[in-house]
């Protein structure tokens, strides 16, 4: 592992529009080491993509706000840097991986095109337009196309396949950060494991470093190094896939979540969902986000935001943790 | 992509017949007689009835028309106008180039201002000049064309004296009549442009485009204006062809003689040759502009000529 390639501090997004005020991402922080993946974890609506898309600076210009917050990549912090900066580092320092690759192909290009635009348009080592398109096929290979199908459109492409061809615009000038959002969500079960492999693969090979959106713990199980839990736009936990998996003390959250994960040893007959609906992303509580549905709530719970307590950089956002043990981060 | 050219060329067939029966049914079922109109409601009837006879008009409806039909067929003849004893061909040739310059002048700023005033505005939505052009094309598609028309005629002819207010002699004799026309298209295609740019903008291939590190410009150029023309390719396509034979109030506004005058005075005049003849012109014209169109898509859209080429049957 070598050194931290991204720092998020206290990242908050909201989305505001004349009517009301949608509070999106509430400060959340993780950092990220050279080749680590990080799993980003929770229910739809938790923040996750928005959390992905305030890091690549591509928010909705007129409603996105970011009031607070500092997202520290190659130590500069993209949230000061000009439009025409975050043009240079998207796409060729950082890349993402759509969630739905029905709709994020243009329908009329050639992939060949669409997957050598980043290169082209990042073209540092002054490569020949030949020399791109031998590094189209290369990648096209990579991710598992013949390369002779390069001058197709999206429409002739399966739904796992147009994957593919996501994963090769994302992955063809050698990213230093890929963000994953939801890779796999949009495909069946047997695809999905072809895609986790390559993107392992392909991590291992150029020491990439992952932000693994997901709301599949299988999925994070398998390929991640750290894990931020989020719920309601807030980290609720964070700590290694050890922590998360195989520690003792959980969010209540966390321990919802895997508590609805269906057994297959034991003869239970029903499922267990963690009760109710996630909040109002509109109305700020008082107390903590998660109260109303916690089977552990306390009056204090209500009143008041739950510090993060960390122990050993496993950290929990939650009174319950309020122990000697533990120490208080901001 | 040929088949499925010659195809709709066969199809043309159909439509067209269709066109002449519909035209000349409802031509010869209207009460009224060539005969009598000519000659004036103080003529004898023996003489209107010579002159009806020599039209064949006094032939049964049917008979009439398979006789035209098989004219046209077998001698390419679009007949005689009872009117004017000439041949009707030549009736429209000497129409149809003022028609054609009007069309074309009026389609080609219409569409560039349009086109690209649209595509500003949506880009930069919500500014001042978005909202300028939103109220400025509202004004335009909601201004009748003869009230533009005889406002333009007032200003440019009355008072200023720069350009002539009738006729179709020069050049100059087509601006004002193009400027009614152009107008209300232009403004209809400014909302149009705007709305499938603002649409386009909005999808996810353009979010992965940005996320590629492409600039503003380059993401309008190379992956949104050419999702954003199809609606707009089918609406000038349209347009064009309604405007040939549709620009009738311009042209009698400023007293052109084109096309759309021809056929309306004939109509008048139950001149059943020179408004069939008219008619069929026009519909064989507009049928061949909306094929251009459909062929046009394919060159815009992969996915239409995909389908042309599997004869009609998608893959998706």
């Amino acid at each position: 592992m070598g050194k931290e390639i991204l720092e998020v501090k206290n990242l908050t997004i909201q989305y505001r529009t004349d009517l009301e005020t949608v509070y999106a991402v509430n400060g959340i922080s993780f950092s990220l080491k050279e080749g680590e993946t990080l799993g980003l974890v929770g229910e739809t609506g938790a923040g996750k993509t928005t959390a992905a898309l305030g890091i690549m600076g591509l928010l909705p210009e007129r409603t996105a706000v970011i009031p607070k917050g500092e997202v520290k990549f190659d130590g500069k912090d993209l949230l000061k840097l000009s439009e025409q900066e975050m043009q240079k580092i998207r796409g060729s320092k950082m890349s993402m991986i759509f969630q739905d690759p029905m709709t994020a192909l243009n329908p009329v290009l050639p992939v060949g095109k669409q997957i050598g635009e980043a290169l082209y348009l990042h073209n540092e080592e002054n490569l020949t337009n030949s020399q791109i398109e031998e590094k189209v096929e290369e990648t096209l290979e990579l991710v598992g196309i013949p390369k002779e199908r390069k001058v197709e459109y999206p429409y002739q492409f399966s739904g796992g396949m147009r994957q593919r061809v996501v994963i090769a615009i994302a992955l063809i000038c050698n990213p230093g950060l890929l963000i994953a959002d939801e890779p796999t969500t949009a495909l069946d079960v047997t695809i999905q494991a072809q895609i986790l492999t390559m993107i392992c693969n392909l991590q291992r090979k150029y020491g990439t470093s992952v932000i693994m959106i997901t709301h599949d713990l299988g999925v994070v199980a398998e390929t991640c190094d750290k894990v931020a839990i989020m719920y309601a736009g807030e980290v609720v936990e964070y700590g290694t896939l050890r922590d998360i998996f195989t520690g003792d003390r959980h969010h209540p959250y966390t321990e919802g979540l895997f508590g609805s994960i269906p057994s297959l040893t034991g003869d239970s007959r029903r499922l267990h969902p963690i009760e109710g609906l996630m909040p109002d992303p509109t109305k700020k509580p008082e107390g903590c986000w998660f109260a109303p549905r916690c089977g552990k709530c306390t009056e204090k719970c209500k009143k008041q935001v739950p510090p993060v307590y960390e122990k050993d950089g496993h950290q929990i956002r939650c009174h319950l943790f309020d122990e000697q043990d533990t120490e208080e981060v901001q | 992509m040929h088949k499925y050219i010659i195809k709709r060329l066969l199809y043309m067939i159909p439509v067209l017949l269709g066109v002449a029966f519909l035209v000349f049914a409802i031509l010869s079922l209207t009460p009224g007689d060539p005969g009598s109109i000519i000659l004036g409601i103080t003529a004898k009837p023996e003489d209107i009835a010579a002159l009806n006879a020599e039209f064949g008009y006094d032939k049964p409806f049917l008979v009439r028309f398979f006789n035209y039909i098989g004219d046209l067929v077998l001698h390419f003849d679009l007949g005689t106008s009872y009117q004017s004893r000439q041949p009707v061909i030549e009736d429209i040739m000497a129409r149809f180039p003022n028609t054609l310059i009007l069309t074309i002048f009026s389609m080609s700023i219409a569409s560039i201002l349009g086109i690209s005033l649209g595509i500003v505005s949506a880009v930069r939505q919500y500014s001042v000049l978005d909202h300028t052009c939103v109220v400025v094309a509202l004004i335009f598609a909601s201004i009748p064309g003869f009230w533009l028309g005889l406002m333009l005629m007032l200003l440019f002819s009355l008072k200023l004296h720069w350009l002539p207010s009738y006729g179709a002699g020069s050049l100059k004799h087509f601006i004002l009549p193009t400027l009614t026309v152009c107008m209300s298209s232009a403004a209809g295609l400014l909302r149009l442009t705007r709305s499938a740019m603002l649409e386009t903008i909005r999808q996810e291939y353009i979010r992965t485009a940005k996320a590629k590190g492409a600039s503003q410009k380059r993401i309008i150029w190379k992956h949104a204006l050419r999702n954003a023309l199809l609606p707009v390719v089918t609406t000038l396509g349209t347009s064009f062809g309604a405007s040939l034979g549709g620009a009738i109030i311009a042209e009698t506004v400023f007293a052109m003689p084109g096309m759309g005058t021809l056929i309306t005075t004939a109509i008048r005049q139950k001149d059943i040759p020179v408004v069939m003849g008219a008619t069929l012109f026009l519909a064989t014209l507009f049928s061949l502009i909306i094929l251009l169109v459909d062929v046009l898509y394919a060159f815009i859209d992969p996915r239409i000529k995909a389908k042309y080429q599997n004869g009609g049957r998608s893959r998706e």
